[in-house]
């Protein structure tokens, strides 16, 4: 810290300027466009007039049951891949964090790789595992599990299974660096005490690690709740989610009044849910 | 004796859910490098070996056009979120501005599309024309979501000692920044590079609200074939980016092994 009072002394006549644009850059391209879409959503023209025109129009043309069905839809799916992400990652967060000594670089590696390489790559290879005559039914049709071929891709289903696999890392990287910093003599002194592998698991290391629980099922909530690639390639296009919708107002109706009103909305009741999945968390992990 | 097999398998099992999750997230990637080696242009049924689709691939002028406008893209905006991540995280570190280092984790918490309508608004009132400056801008934006953490974490880590030596020695600002701050950063600074490549040339939301019609992008290339039925030349454009994102993800970490940068 008092190095720093020096440093001070040091630039404080100097180029502090240079250090601007990184801001501005931000505040103007991040900051200021969400204050935009904001304004926009209670106007209903596009330029400097917006603020004679302040309406709640926009807001009201959404108050019907077929958006609010979009909104539903959209947090079930944030909500269900959140939960299913969380289930599939604690085991191998476990595993990885606790277990393995071998090749645990090599299988951290791997994890992370897919996370990192091309999102569309990797939501496409999933059509040759799910189409009508992809891998999944050809090897299910020839071990006579099934006679007719399953019909996955352009439903739901698909939907959430490709978003499960494709958020699997951001849930299990939070939760297995909350594991390493468990104290591995804590755990021996609950076996010590007698508790069993399952009530060591229960009572002492997952709650030692909610909050790397918590950070992943944010981490995979949020993005999930606006996601459009899966939904417009998987699903079919048929049935709208959040992302497809806010997609549909601005860039097919050009109708960036209600797009935006539908942005706020579904924005608002994000950050309603996620406030009460926190309050959740907090009561459980106390 | 049922309780016996029960715990002899009892410690394989945790290994074997995680071969077996381990596996699912592979065989689609495999599954599509195989069949970009496929002869057989329409259905999932192997052929035999070849390597049409990539002499197809390298011969589509569509497809150089977005290579193109993705590398220009990505190198553009490393370029100018370094040089700016860089400037804030030493000239702000001692002004006021070092306390608007939040402003910096706000893209990583707002959801993306969110991102992409608020910026395609922004350039629609101000009538500005999509196309390449204003996909630069999105993932300009974007990489300083990354960069500054980085480089800044190294920064605060640096043995402070050296820049006031530097300065007591009689250097100006300049002179330290350039032989003291950048050469010691330079891990931070090539990896933080390397990783707003990799973001640049994976973004498909911003670029799809940000780009116009005129201006296609890699990842808005495969989007708009997927969703018009793909062709197998895709499978082997995306087998092209795998690799390339592969290989820099694996420079990624052992840079990262190297020098503890996160």
């Amino acid at each position: 810290m008092k190095n720093n009072s020096v440093h001070y002394e040091a630039t404080k006549n100097g180029a502090f300027f240079m250090a601007v644009p990184a801001v501005l850059w931000k505040l103007l391209f991040l900051y200021v466009p969400l204050f935009f879409i904001m304004l926009i959503s209670f106007s209903k023209s596009f330029d400097f007039a917006f603020f004679k025109n302040v309406t709640l129009e926009n807001y009201k043309s959404l108050f019907s049951l077929s958006y609010f069905r979009v909104i539903g839809r959209s947090l079930l799916l944030a909500f269900l891949n959140a939960f299913f992400c969380l289930l599939i990652a604690y085991p191998i967060a476990y595993f990885l964090a606790l277990k393995v000594r071998r090749f645990k670089n090599l299988l951290l590696f791997l994890l992370a790789l897919p996370f990192w390489t091309n999102f569309l790559v990797q939501v496409y290879a999933w059509f040759f595992i799910l189409d009508h005559k992809g891998l999944l039914n050809t090897a299910l049709l020839k071990m006579g599990i099934i006679s007719q071929p399953l019909h996955i891709l352009n439903t739901s289903a698909a939907i959430y299974i490709v978003m499960l696999f494709c958020y699997l890392p951001f849930m299990v990287m939070p939760i297995y660096s909350s594991l390493l910093k468990i104290d591995k003599f804590v755990l021996e002194a609950s076996f010590d005490l007698g508790a069993n592998s399952l009530q060591t698991l229960s009572h002492v290391t997952i709650p030692l690690s909610a909050s790397g629980i918590m950070t992943g099922f944010f981490l995979v909530l949020i993005p999930s709740f606006g996601e459009f690639v899966i939904p417009a390639l998987l699903g079919g296009g048929k049935v709208m989610y959040v992302g497809s919708m806010i997609t549909y107002f601005f860039l097919e109706t050009k109708n960036p009044f209600l797009g935006a009103a539908f942005t706020c909305l579904s924005g608002f009741v994000l950050i309603l849910f996620a406030l009460l999945i926190y309050v959740i968390f907090k009561k459980l992990f106390k | 004796m049922k309780m016996g097999i029960s715990k002899r398998i009892t410690p394989y099992l945790l290994p074997i859910f995680v071969g077996i999750v381990y596996l699912l997230l592979y065989t689609p990637i495999f599954v599509l490098i195989l069949f970009s080696f496929n002869k057989n242009p329409i259905s999932y049924r192997w052929d035999g070996f070849s390597l049409c689709w990539y002499k197809e691939l390298f011969a589509s002028v569509e497809i150089l056009a977005a290579l193109k406008n993705s590398l220009i893209v990505a190198f553009s905006s490393v370029l100018l979120s370094v040089v700016m991540g860089l400037f804030y995280v030493f000239f702000g570190a001692s002004s006021f501005l070092n306390r608007l280092i939040v402003f910096f984790y706000g893209s990583l918490i707002v959801p993306e599309i969110v991102l992409a309508v608020g910026l395609l608004s922004f350039f629609t009132f101000f009538s500005i024309s999509l196309g390449l400056t204003t996909l630069i801008v999105g993932h300009t934006l974007l990489g300083l979501g990354y960069v500054v953490p980085i480089i800044r974490a190294r920064f605060l880590e640096m043995d402070y000692r050296l820049i006031e030596a530097s300065f007591d020695l009689g250097a100006t600002e300049k002179q330290t920044f350039f032989k003291i701050v950048v050469p010691l950063l330079y891990p931070a600074i090539i990896s933080s590079a390397l990783l707003v490549m990799i973001v640049s040339l994976d973004d498909f939301l911003i670029s799809f609200f940000c780009s116009g019609a005129a201006t296609l992008t890699l990842p808005m290339y495969i989007f708009s074939v997927i969703r018009s039925g793909a062709t197998p030349v895709v499978n082997a454009l995306s087998t092209m980016l795998l690799v390339i994102s592969s290989l820099l993800i694996l420079i990624l970490t052992s840079l990262k092994m190297k020098t503890r940068i996160f």
